[in-house]
């Protein structure tokens, strides 16, 4: 058994924590433009999805990436014409969401590949040393393009939020929407934009899982959408921690993969697949207070 | 940018405003000039408000037309609104930017740029505020320099102000009509909504009238008439004789302790006191109005008092006997056998909007009531005593007006405690804030009555007028403590130095 | 006007429905059919037979209890995503407790006792959510994701380690708590997997839906769900009826077990029943609050997942999932769409003015 504190646990826990970071930070910005997103989770589904198709079908993994990209977006405007045009409660919507990625994209690969459970098989991207070290896994997450699009995104939005104007506006419409519209600040319009950026970072995370696993998997995203709106609860709705708390389920999703074969010699067996999430239940419950919530999530500007 | 430019005339005319099928505003007509401070003045419920967001674009118009005549680049009506406008966690300089943001390339905000043109901004009228402070940590007076000062930056030469006094004691409401009165000679057009008549007589130009969504009369303010005018204008404003002010009962002759409180301690989250040792004592049969501005404690006394805050230390008698702090739903019980409180805030704490007037008036009562024919009585006995409109008890409360909302919570406050043979006290958080004159006539009728029938009677309340009318004593809350004790007769002055003093603390 | 405002509250529903199916036709339009014969197909195949009718009825009845409990939940102002994990776990528990019984003993007994040792596990699975959210504020939501991911986890374990089960699944359980089907007593049903567990259900549906309207207990959560701090301030426990509201809410989902392991398969195995979690959401989101639009809501469910077999040569089964899933959208939009429109329409037939003699009427005011 390889020793635990290794390159490979540490390109491991990185590759882990690529597609929960993606949708975490897009958790980040939907919620702090004041749109509760519980519907991650489908749209990492959406993303994985049209990327396998779309890279299946042309053979260009990078264009699979722009599907990922369109399709992140769509379904993210979608749950924000829903939310802010015609009222719906955010949580119903996210809930459809999640609900209709899921039966679409099976529907999907029955019509496109007459499967119920995979897609055929991609190439991804094959970028990087091929060898089986350590240091070569770790080179291999490092280069790979969403990962380098995460980590942008994680170095940005903070930037973002706190230097420009519109950053600004998408806390303000997080914030107070009533004081930002009573400027003249268009709610929604802004937080159709701020979603716009959600959707998009998402829905590459998606692509980044499918890629790893070289298919679409049906149900693939596997409640990881869910655990991002964890990190984004107890990184307090900043990018920098809720990417930090990914990184740290990324190692413990890592660890509990090194730790399966011992644990299925003993009593505990596959139990130990539920290491995560019992972590992250402690973590919710024994973490500070909900502090930093933005105050005008979930509410609008008129009505 | 300032003193430079005449401000606009804001002619409005044969103004209609509607929601629904209720006209809040019916054929207004009213001229705002530059260079004086117009006081619209009206009764809770006349329609104030509402022409003054109309005429700032706020609210859409049905009938008639709002004109803004006057220098192209002056055009700006920039409004400051009842509740602030405000982002809690920005710090002022991002509030003051927000919506008209200077920007450097790729958008990012050009804040350097931006604190200059506040600098000399807040050199140029007076007003000052700290850029660099959190919002949210800010006092009511900074927060509403800042919401004038972010009018300015705008370049807005006509400022409407929409019952800017509700939230400032006696000085500081000096203070910004002093500061109004000194962007008017400028050359500035304001008007300010308020309903203190005291107010309008003392810094007001010129005044228009509303009663029932219309304009009724509009004059200049000759201040050596002040007596005269202010008749006048009563009458306007209630269409005829106001109705009879409700005076305190006379004290019984030996009364008892019906609420005493003793070093009353609440240390909120971050540390703060915000109740720092309140004492005070209410007999049987008393009436004390509590005076202060708004935030200094008055909310978290009545949760004290009602046994909301679990954590509050001091001594809390009710009839003469000590009440633990609330740990159970036992404790809680006993509590409201002697105890009616009504919180301040009745959209927060008082009503469910979209639940019945009669789910509404028992809430908290299916324990007590024992059969559905008890809980048809009490509902139908709360409605009619006090006269709530609709008297429709499947009605949602939310489709009442204020006033009728507010009558719920007082009908369910004191019906309920006057059946309780160990009833000792009633707490009243603003009672008739935002309350039409009718209603507010209703409730202190109420109040009146609950005294003389034995119970002490608390009222907190930031409308020093109704505290000066109904107490017998006045008892002044500032930085979470009492810091004086008045009789009702005291002048307006010394009052507002009390509710001023230990501000600082 | 009783009539009409049932005739409005339906609207919504009728015209979600529709849109159902114009979604259903473009889908089977897309799968290369003729929507008409893929109608005609699905309809066949549920209400034009009564075996049809049966495993329409049989496939409602989950529907019914995870659409109750998602209810029961919403009236709290509470989201209870977590059924699945609630009925899958009480499932397997009250499995293997009726398998533990004595042969002989009889269903008065029986049942009750396996009802009650399922609808304790549900509330105890919905108990850690519900706790998080009561005690330290955290969403319900994400914390009920969590706890059905574990139990996911739990399942194979206990079946295969615990239980030294191959075939991941609980022994037989006894006689005297298994269900009879329905074609005992309608023998036209014949074939079909419906049992007594469907009206078992619907009798629950009608009797929760009255205690929450009538009983204390049941108005107090609905307050609560309305206003928290108004109930607070005048003296209800909040905490405490939260709580219950959930720990309902997960009991009521657990009695889908009469459905699947009582009434149809006899034992309990890894996976029956998945999936009625989520459409019970779509249930509850259809059914409006009231106990009939429940029933009703679940019927037309069980129906889609019937017709969704039915067709599934021509049309893929999954196109019924999407199908539900659109479902949930159309009905908000439609209904949300008439809530604007009754409430314009309101304040356009009502007086706002009072009249002023009603402060002088008030004088009365002292008894």
């Amino acid at each position: 058994m390889s020793s635990i504190v290794s390159l490979t646990m540490l390109a491991e826990s990185v590759r882990i924590a690529v597609p929960y970071t993606c949708a975490a930070i897009a958790g980040v910005w939907a919620e702090r433009s004041g749109v509760i997103q519980i519907g991650l989770e489908g749209i990492l589904l959406a993303g994985a999805f049209s990327s396998v198709a779309v890279a299946h079908a042309t053979g260009s993994a990078s264009l699979g990436l722009v599907a990922a990209i369109a399709a992140g977006i769509a379904v993210s405007l979608g749950h924000g014409l829903l939310t802010e045009k015609a009222r719906i409660h955010a949580v119903i919507s996210g809930i459809a969401i999640n609900l209709l990625a899921l039966a679409s994209t099976r529907m999907g690969l029955r019509a496109l590949y007459d499967s119920s459970s995979n897609s055929p098989s991609i190439d991804g991207f094959r970028l990087g040393p091929t060898g089986a070290t350590g240091l070569s896994m770790l080179l291999r997450v490092l280069v790979d393009p969403v990962f380098v699009c995460a980590v942008i995104a994680v170095v940005a939005t903070p930037f973002v939020m706190q230097n420009t104007r519109f950053g600004l506006r998408v806390r303000a419409a997080g914030e107070n929407p009533v004081a930002a519209s009573s400027v003249g600040i268009g709610i929604t319009q802004i937080r159709l934009a701020a979603l716009s950026v959600s959707g998009a970072i998402c829905a590459l995370g998606g692509a980044h899982l499918a890629y790893d696993q070289h298919r679409f998997e049906s149900g693939m995203s596997a409640g990881r959408g869910f655990i991002a709106l964890a990190a984004v609860v107890v990184g307090g709705w900043r990018a920098s921690f809720a990417a930090a708390a990914c990184l740290v389920f990324g190692a413990l999703e890592a660890l509990q993969i090194a730790l399966q074969d011992q644990a299925r010699r003993s009593m505990v067996g596959d139990l130990i697949q539920a290491l995560p999430y019992v972590a992250t239940l402690f973590v919710l419950a024994f973490a500070k207070r909900r502090s930093g919530a933005p105050e005008g999530l979930g509410k609008h500007a008129t009505e | 940018m300032l003193g430079s430019v005449r401000g606009p005339v804001i002619k409005i005319e044969g103004l209609g405003v509607r929601y629904g099928n209720f006209w809040a505003v019916r054929d207004a007509s009213v001229t705002l000039e530059p260079g004086v401070i117009h006081a619209i003045i009206g009764e809770n419920g006349a329609g104030k408000s509402t022409l003054l967001k109309a005429a700032a674009g706020f609210v859409p118009i049905v009938t008639g037309n709002v004109r803004v005549e006057g220098d192209a680049n002056a055009s700006t009506i920039g409004m400051v609104h009842q509740h602030f406008m405000l982002v809690s966690a920005f710090t002022a300089l991002e509030n003051l930017v927000l919506g008209a943001e200077p920007t450097q390339s790729f958008g990012r905000l050009d804040l350097a740029r931006a604190r200059t043109r506040a600098n000399e901004l807040m050199k140029q009228s007076g007003l000052s505020v700290n850029l660099d402070a959190t919002t949210r940590d800010m006092a009511v007076g900074e927060r509403q320099r800042l919401e004038i000062l972010r009018v300015l930056f705008r370049g807005a030469r006509a400022v409407l102000l929409d019952e800017p006094t509700a939230v400032l004691s006696p000085i500081e409401a000096e203070e910004l009509y002093a500061t109004l009165a000194r962007l008017a000679k400028e050359g500035a057009t304001i008007a300010v909504v308020t309903h203190h008549l005291d107010e309008v007589i003392r810094f007001a130009h010129h005044v228009t009238v509303m009663r029932r969504g219309r304009t009724v009369a509009s004059r200049s303010i000759d201040r050596t008439q002040s007596a005269a005018l202010e008749d006048e204008l009563t009458r306007a404003i209630m269409g005829g004789e106001p109705p009879a002010p409700t005076k305190a009962p006379s004290l019984p002759d030996k009364p008892s302790e019906a609420l005493t409180i003793d070093n009353l301690v609440l240390v909120d989250g971050s540390g703060k006191r915000v109740l720092d040792g309140v004492r005070l004592s209410v007999k049987a049969g008393e009436i004390v109005g509590v005076a202060g501005i708004e935030g200094n404690g008055q909310r978290e006394l009545g949760r004290a008092v009602a046994g909301l805050e679990p954590n509050v230390t001091g001594t809390i008698a009710l009839g003469g006997k000590p009440f633990e702090p609330v740990r159970s739903m036992d404790d809680m019980r006993a509590r409201r056998r002697a105890l009616a409180v009504v919180h301040e805030d009745r959209h927060a704490d008082g009503l469910m909007l979209q639940a019945s007037v009669g789910d509404n008036l028992v809430l908290g009562e299916l324990g007590e009531l024992s059969s559905t024919m008890d809980e048809k009585n009490a509902v139908v006995r709360r409605i009619d005593h006090f006269g709530i409109f609709p008297a429709d008890a499947e009605r949602a409360a939310g489709s009442l007006s204020g006033g009728n909302q507010q009558k719920i919570v007082m009908a369910r406050a004191l019906d309920r405690i006057e059946a309780s043979a160990a009833r000792a006290a009633v707490v009243l958080g603003q009672p008739t804030r935002g309350v039409d004159v009718g209603a507010a006539a209703v409730i202190h009728r109420a109040i009146v009555s609950a005294a003389e029938r034995g119970l002490g009677v608390l009222v907190i309340s930031a409308d020093l007028g109704e505290l000066k009318r109904l107490s017998h004593r006045i008892v002044v809350l500032s930085g979470g403590r009492i810091v004086a004790e008045l009789p009702p007769d005291s002048p307006d002055d010394v009052i507002g130095r009390a509710m001023l003093g230990m501000e600082a603390a | 006007m009783k009539s009409a405002h049932d005739i409005r509250a339906a609207l919504p529903i009728v015209l979600a429905i529709a849109g159902g199916v114009l979604l259903f036709d473009l889908m089977a339009f897309g799968f290369g059919q003729a929507p008409a014969s893929a109608l005609r197909m699905a309809f066949d195949g549920t209400w034009g037979t009564a075996y049809g009718i049966g495993q329409v009825l049989f496939k409602a009845t989950p529907l019914l209890f995870t659409g109750l409990a998602f209810e029961v939940a919403l009236r709290a102002g509470l989201f209870n995503i977590g059924a699945e994990g609630q009925l899958a776990l009480a499932s397997l528990v009250g499995a293997v407790v009726a398998s533990k019984l004595p042969p002989s003993l009889p269903a008065v007994v029986a049942l009750p006792i396996v009802l009650c040792v399922a609808a304790a596990t549900g509330a105890a699975v919905a108990f850690v959510p519900a706790i998080l959210r009561v005690r330290r504020g955290v969403h319900e939501i994400i914390t009920a994701i969590m706890v059905n991911r574990i139990v996911d986890a739990i399942l194979p374990w206990a079946l295969a380690t615990v239980l030294g089960s191959t075939s991941l699944r609980t022994a037989d359980i006894a006689p005297g708590a298994a269900l009879p089907r329905l074609e005992r007593v309608f023998p036209a049903l014949t074939g079909s997997a419906a049992s007594f567990a469907f009206p078992l259900a619907v009798v629950s549906v009608f009797v929760v839906i009255e205690l929450l309207r009538r009983s204390r207990v049941g108005r107090e959560i609905r307050w609560v769900g309305l206003r928290a701090e108004a109930c607070r301030a005048e003296g209800i426990a909040v905490e405490q009826r939260l709580l219950l509201a959930m720990l309902l809410s997960g009991a009521v989902a657990a009695l889908a077990v009469s459905s699947t392991a009582l009434g149809y398969k006899g034992y309990y195995e890894l996976g029956l029943g998945a999936g009625a979690g989520w459409s019970g959401i779509a249930v509850a989101m259809l059914g409006r609050g009231s106990a009939m639009g429940i029933v009703l809501a679940a019927v037309f469910l069980g129906t889609l997942e019937q017709a969704g077999l039915a067709v599934n040569a021509r049309v893929p089964k999954e196109a019924m999932d999407v199908l539900e899933a659109a479902l949930i959208v159309l009905v908000a939009v439609a209904t949300r769409a008439a809530a604007k429109e009754e409430a314009a329409n309101k304040r356009d037939d009502e007086p706002f003015e009072e009249k002023p003699a009603r402060a002088a009427a008030t004088e009365e005011v002292a008894r």
